[in-house]
C-alpha cells in the first residue's frame, strides 16, 4: 500500500470533529459533532411514548425546536419515531409548539 | 375480526366539577360498550400546566383511557362526543395496535437472537478479542 503524501487539512470530511475549516466546510462549524450513540438504540427502546414528556424533552430545544439528529446522536429510525412523539405531544398540550425566548 | 388499540387522552377544564367528570367518563364508557367496545384503563392525570394557551386555559385536567374496539365508528361516535361536550377542550385519539405488533416484532427478533448463539450478559467481549 502506497502511502499518499499527506496534506495538511483534511480533505474527507470524516466522522471526526472539524473545528472552523477553510477547506470542505465554508463557513458551517461542525460535521458530525457526538460520535455517541443512538440513546434509544443502548436502551433498546421499542416505542416512544408521546405521554412520557421526561423522556422528550432533552431532544427539545428552549423555543420548542425539535433537534436536529446531528446534535442528539440518534439513529434515523429513532429520530422518526420521536419526531411523531413529539408532535402527537405538542397536539395535546403536553409540550409547546413554540416559546419565545 | 381483529381488535383494535386505543389511547385517548382528553383534556378539560380546569374549573369542571368531579362528577361532572365523572359522569362524562361514564357517559364515554357506555357508548364504548355499547358499539362493542371496551374500556381496559381510566386514568385521571388531574390538572396539569398545558404547554400553550387553549381556550384561554392556562391548566387543564387530563383524563386518559385506554379502548379497545372491534370497529373504527367507535372511535368516531367518542369523538363526536367529546368535541361536543363542553368541559372538554382537547382531545386526541392514538391508534396502537400497528406500534405494538412492530413492538412484538422487534422483541422477537431480539430473542431469537439471543437464542441463536450464548450471550453473556457482559457482550460479545470474548469474541472481539479472539478475532483480533
Amino acid at each position: 500500500m502506497a502511502e499518499e503524501p499527506r496534506q495538511h487539512s483534511p480533505a474527507p470530511p470524516g466522522v471526526r470533529r472539524e473545528g472552523p475549516p477553510g477547506g470542505p466546510r465554508r463557513g458551517k462549524r461542525q460535521y458530525f459533532r457526538k460520535k455517541k450513540v443512538c440513546r434509544f438504540c443502548v436502551e433498546r427502546v421499542d416505542f416512544i411514548d408521546y405521554k412520557k414528556v421526561e423522556m422528550l424533552q432533552p431532544f427539545v430545544q428552549d423555543r420548542g425546536k425539535i433537534l436536529p439528529r446531528r446534535m442528539t446522536g440518534t439513529c434515523s429510525r429513532h429520530q422518526r419515531w420521536l419526531g411523531e412523539a413529539i408532535k402527537r405531544a405538542r397536539n395535546i398540550a403536553l409540550l409547546p409548539f413554540a416559546t419565545e425566548l | 375480526m381483529e381488535e383494535r388499540l386505543y389511547d385517548l387522552i382528553f383534556i378539560c377544564r380546569p374549573d369542571t366539577p368531579e362528577e361532572e367528570i365523572t359522569k362524562l367518563v361514564a357517559t364515554l364508557e357506555q357508548t364504548a360498550t355499547e358499539r362493542g367496545g371496551k374500556v381496559e384503563k381510566v386514568e385521571k392525570w388531574g390538572t396539569r400546566k398545558l404547554a400553550y394557551r387553549v381556550h384561554k386555559h392556562r391548566e387543564g385536567f387530563y383524563i386518559y383511557l385506554v379502548l379497545r374496539a372491534t370497529q373504527g365508528e367507535m372511535i368516531k361516535e367518542l369523538e363526536r362526543r367529546l368535541k361536543v361536550a363542553d368541559p372538554v377542550i382537547k382531545y386526541l385519539t392514538v391508534r396502537l395496535d400497528e406500534e405494538l405488533k412492530r413492538q412484538q416484532k422487534f422483541v422477537r427478533r431480539r430473542e431469537r437472537k439471543a437464542a441463536r448463539r450464548p450471550r453473556k450478559s457482559a457482550g460479545t467481549g470474548e469474541q472481539v478479542a479472539a478475532a483480533s
